[in-house]
């Protein structure tokens, strides 16, 4: 069950019971002070017993209902029925209603809302028969005169609301269903996309990450900037294994910022001045971003801006989107930013491209002489998206329960009131102003069901159609002798209401309210206008009173509904937020085992070799080995599936990092390749990537498609010994050797 | 001795050539050298032996419409350019230039390409080599498998001692084989004369059979 749907039915019950509470008060108490009852002290007894016996249900149904409470109430509500011969009115007969029935009634009404549909079946027809049976026993001879047939459309009208109620609650509860459905369509896209989301600014943090640890670990031994056993290359190395072994650092809980700041410059050689608070709280993804940023910041400046010192501020500005800025500014060499090349990795990929990846920017400012400024800032919490799930539930709702109440009035004029209309033909004044507002409620009905069908409100011809309402409820009272109004006859005086409730169901509560009481007030003014009414004020006050309040109650599910599509929205994405965060950690922690797999059986022996001392930076085998694994994350980096030709992307970034080796590379290429898979490309490179990396001297580098097959050659210095390349994936990898050449060529046949 | 006009317009360039021909052996004179491709039409350019064209002097695009005046007329036209794109390439064989080098290529086979095209044999650098092995288009000559592999293999090492190693064959075989294909493609495509006279030339020599074109 959607998270719609069970607000739904909580909000419901509450309501439903709510109802009854109030109707029930509303109407014994009002009998009580009318002072109508034939047996005033058991009556009495009676209203105070079944008002605390209401209190009582409501309180244990919330609670949880026993299974025994339910056929208690409808005992209960059954022997009020058979007792309704002491509070029954002195004078009334039986046509007339008294409190219990409207109690009976208002019971039954809300039991859809806490029943299955058998069960609300057998209660609907146990109380029933003990209402009618008490009116039989409170007034048996006007029963027997026929007064009891009279009663029957009271007690139809009575099953006809139940059965109404009963529908009324599928319609919303299937309404809720179909918005749960589309919340849940919605967050699956959502979810998708947060994961591949993560799953990218996981990934580049991690290159980011690997670009400032290990590449550049392994490129200084490779180029053998490390001769010995230096302890700042083993402390390094183990810190490298501990960002490759790492866990993902995507989360949305929160952290401080400066806690996380100070770590990483206690670990910076530089004098680091301090500026900024004491702490500032934020998303912990954004905080890992920031403080990744101001390492790499940093370590450029030990590395380039020849001074020992720098300052790191962060700051919180802005007002309602607040933004934190962290500034690292050194005072050193400085550089004309148009002089460095923007395809390096380095400041750029490392910080520009983490600050845009989170929603912020960053900015290097520098010239020769005057220091750097690395500016970076993000916002303080994350961009909420819109909440387009309030929309969707509301507007389920709203139309579930226009429809509901279309079928309602439906029902009520042409089942109950046209019959009265029908049996009472020669009581009019006009037959014809009867029918006119007959047809009318109809027509007008159907209107509002032709614009649900078309996905259209009323907008602007509400108040046009509610005017038309009073005059037809105004003309079909008229029409009705004064003797007869608010009688059998009389069919239009309550039920003219449900074409008002049909019209303002989505306006606001006090309108709604305020019109309906204006529509009654009009009826009953006229009848008092127009001199005796057919039955007494009691009486109809009951009568009123049950119409009234199903009337009313469709107006408040309606707000409640309302409330309910907010109260949904917001609890649907919490949860989908859980779920969404436990997708994204479980889909990033695959992601970092399989790469620490790719990493395990090539990097990580050498960087553990490295940090435990058991492999000599100065070595000629280490150098090369750390040479062709840095060439390897080198062409990692250069993994973009998004460049239109990757393989060439890729060998062209090992050709620049051998360049910056000293090797002189010629490259060409010819012919159409095939689509290569990153694996078959890999293992098709890593022949010309090792050849690359540990060539000195001149390499020629060469790419050949042709009939579907594509080779790529390199010849190169023969090294002093050649790394064994085992064929998989479909590619071929074979060496000639001529003099003091090395001729390596790996080829992959794809489909021609 | 053999004489040669360079049509360049990068001065670097010009002074390269003519460093290299004075070094070469036997010696080559460079008649004229300059920016445009009257140098080759006018004295003293006109009379020598082979022309050296940059394929591109100007921003139009390359200049082919000159390459086909030149090879009508009958110079043995090297084509020297920075261009290394398989369509320029065949092109220019197709119009009908003696062989093409690449920019890159000019310090290795500048002086043998010159050398070759005074005594009109085949002469076939890796560049050109590898635009021929990677022909797809459908009226390309047909080539054996054999020569396809020693064409590209050809172009991958810069070292036919390499690919006879490599595909178990002599030096001469290779030599053979990167000939007839050039001879293949002299065969096919625009009429020029001075394809023709390649072709006769290398049935003279024997280097092909007139029945295997």
């Amino acid at each position: 069950m959607g998270s719609v749907e069970r607000g739904l039915l909580r909000q419901g019950l509450r309501y439903a019971l709510g109802l009854r509470l109030v109707v029930v008060a509303t109407a014994s108490l009002a009998a009580l002070l009318l002072g109508t009852a034939r047996e005033p002290v058991p009556a009495t007894a009676m209203v105070l017993l079944i008002n605390a016996w209401n209190v009582y249900y409501a309180v244990r149904t919330l609670r949880g209902a026993p299974r025994w409470l339910v056929p208690a109430d409808v005992t209960v509500l059954s022997a009020v029925c058979l007792l309704q011969v002491w509070p029954a009115p002195t004078d009334g007969g039986s046509g007339s209603t008294n409190w219990v029935s409207a109690a009976a009634a208002i019971a039954l009404v809300t039991y859809p809302w806490q029943l299955g549909t058998r069960a609300l079946a057998v209660a609907t027809i146990a109380v029933m028969t003990a209402d009618i049976g008490g009116a039989a026993i409170a007034d048996p001879d006007g029963w027997l005169a026929g007064l009891g047939l009279a009663s029957i459309p009271i007690r139809l009208w009575m099953v006809a609301e139940v059965a109404l109620s009963w529908s009324l609650y599928r319609l919303v509860r299937r309404s809720a269903q179909a918005a749960d459905r589309l919340v849940a369509r919605g967050e699956r896209i959502r979810r998708d996309t947060a994961v591949a989301a993560a799953r990218r600014d996981d990934e580049r943090e991690y290159l980011a990450a690997l670009h400032d640890t290990s590449s550049a670990t392994l490129l200084m031994v490779g180029a053998g900037v490390a001769a010995g056993g230096e302890r700042w290359l083993a402390e390094q190395a183990s810190r490298d294994l501990e960002v490759i072994s790492g866990p993902a650092v995507v989360s949305q809980r929160e952290v401080d910022l400066v806690g996380m700041l100070r770590e990483v410059v206690r670990h910076t050689p530089l004098r680091v001045r301090w500026r900024g608070p004491a702490a500032v709280p934020m998303r912990a993804v954004d905080a890992v971003m920031l403080s990744h940023g101001t390492r790499e910041a940093l370590t450029n400046v030990v590395r380039h801006a020849e001074t020992d010192s720098a300052e790191v501020a962060v700051s919180v500005v802005g007002g309602e989107a607040e933004t934190v800025v962290v500034e690292v500014v050194d005072s050193g060499r400085g550089f004309a930013s148009d002089q460095v090349s923007e395809h390096r990795y380095g400041v750029a990929r490392s910080i520009v491209e983490r600050m845009t990846r989170i929603g912020g920017r960053a900015t290097v400012d520098s010239s020769p002489g005057r220091g750097t400024t690395v500016r970076m800032e993000c916002p303080r919490t994350a961009p909420e998206s819109d909440d387009g799930n309030v929309e969707i539930i509301a507007t389920r709702f709203q139309r579930g329960l226009l429809w509901a109440t279309v079928a309602i009035n439906l029902v009520i004029l042409l089942l109950l009131d046209l019959p009265k209309l029908l049996a009472s033909h020669d009581a009019y004044r006009s037959v014809a102003a009867q029918y006119v507002a007959m047809g009318g409620f109809v027509v007008l009905t159907l209107v509002v069901a032709a614009g649900l069908l078309r996905r259209r409100g009323l907008g602007r011809w509400r108040w046009p159609l509610l005017a038309l309402v009073f005059v037809l409820s105004a003309v079909a009272t008229e029409s009705v002798p004064p003797d007869q109004r608010l009688g059998y006859a009389h069919w239009s005086e309550g039920n003219a209401g449900w074409t008002v409730v049909l019209l303002l169901l989505d306006t606001r509560p006090l309108i709604f309210v305020g019109v309906l009481a204006g529509h009654y007030l009009m009826t009953f003014a006229q009848t008092v206008l127009g001199a005796d009414a057919a039955i007494t004020f009691a009486a109809s006050v009951n009568a009123t009173v049950i119409v009234l309040a199903f009337q009313l109650g469709v107006g408040m599910i309606a707000i409640v509904l309302r409330q309910l599509a907010v109260s949904s929205a917001r609890v649907a994405r919490a949860e989908e937020e859980v779920r969404t965060t436990e997708a994204v950690a479980a889909q990033l922690a695959r992601d970092r085992r399989e790469r620490y797999a790719d990493l395990a059986e090539t990097t990580v022996p050498l960087l553990s070799g490295l940090a435990s001392g058991e492999l000599d930076p100065g070595a000629e085998s280490v150098r090369r080995s750390c040479a062709v694994e840095a060439a390897k994350m080198r062409r990692l980096f250069a993994e973009d599936a998004t460049v239109p030709d990757p393989l060439l992307h890729e060998l062209r970034a090992c050709i620049e990092l051998a360049e910056r080796n000293g090797v002189s590379v010629t490259f060409a290429e010819f012919g159409e390749r095939p689509t290569i898979p990153t694996g078959v490309r890999r293992r098709l490179t890593e022949a010309p990537l090792w050849a690359l990396a540990t060539a000195r001297g001149k390499v020629r580098l060469t790419v050949v498609g042709s009939d579907g097959t594509v080779t790529v050659s390199a010849v190169t210095g023969r090294p002093t010994e050649i790394d064994p390349f085992p064929d998989g994936d479909g590619v071929h990898t074979s060496a000639t050797v001529d003099g003091d050449r090395l001729w390596i060529q790996s080829s992959w046949q794809g489909k021609s | 001795m053999i004489s040669v006009v360079v049509v360049d317009d990068h001065p670097v360039v010009i002074a390269g050539v003519r460093a290299w021909c004075s070094l070469a052996d036997p010696p080559i004179q460079v008649l004229d050298a300059g920016p445009t491709v009257a140098t080759a039409w006018l004295p003293p350019g006109n009379g020598a032996d082979v022309v050296v064209f940059d394929l591109q002097l100007d921003l139009t695009g390359p200049a082919y419409g000159d390459l086909k005046r030149l090879v009508d007329a009958g110079r043995q036209v090297v084509v020297y350019s920075m261009r290394a794109d398989r369509e320029t390439v065949l092109n220019c064989l197709d119009i009908g230039a003696f062989t093409y080098l690449t920019k890159a290529e000019g310090e290795d086979h500048l002086v043998a390409a010159t050398l070759a095209a005074a005594q009109n044999v085949p002469y076939l650098p890796p560049m050109l080599s590898g635009a021929f092995g990677t022909d797809n288009r459908p009226d390309r000559p047909r080539l054996s498998p054999r020569e396809t592999e020693v064409l590209l293999e050809w172009f991958r090492s810069e070292s036919k001692e390499m690919v006879a190693k490599r595909l178990h064959l002599t030096v001469r075989r290779v030599n053979a084989c990167l000939e007839r294909a050039r001879i293949k493609y002299a065969n096919v495509g625009r009429p020029a004369p001075t394809k023709a006279a390649l072709v006769a030339r290398a049935i003279q020599d024997g280097l092909v059979q007139a029945d295997e074109l």
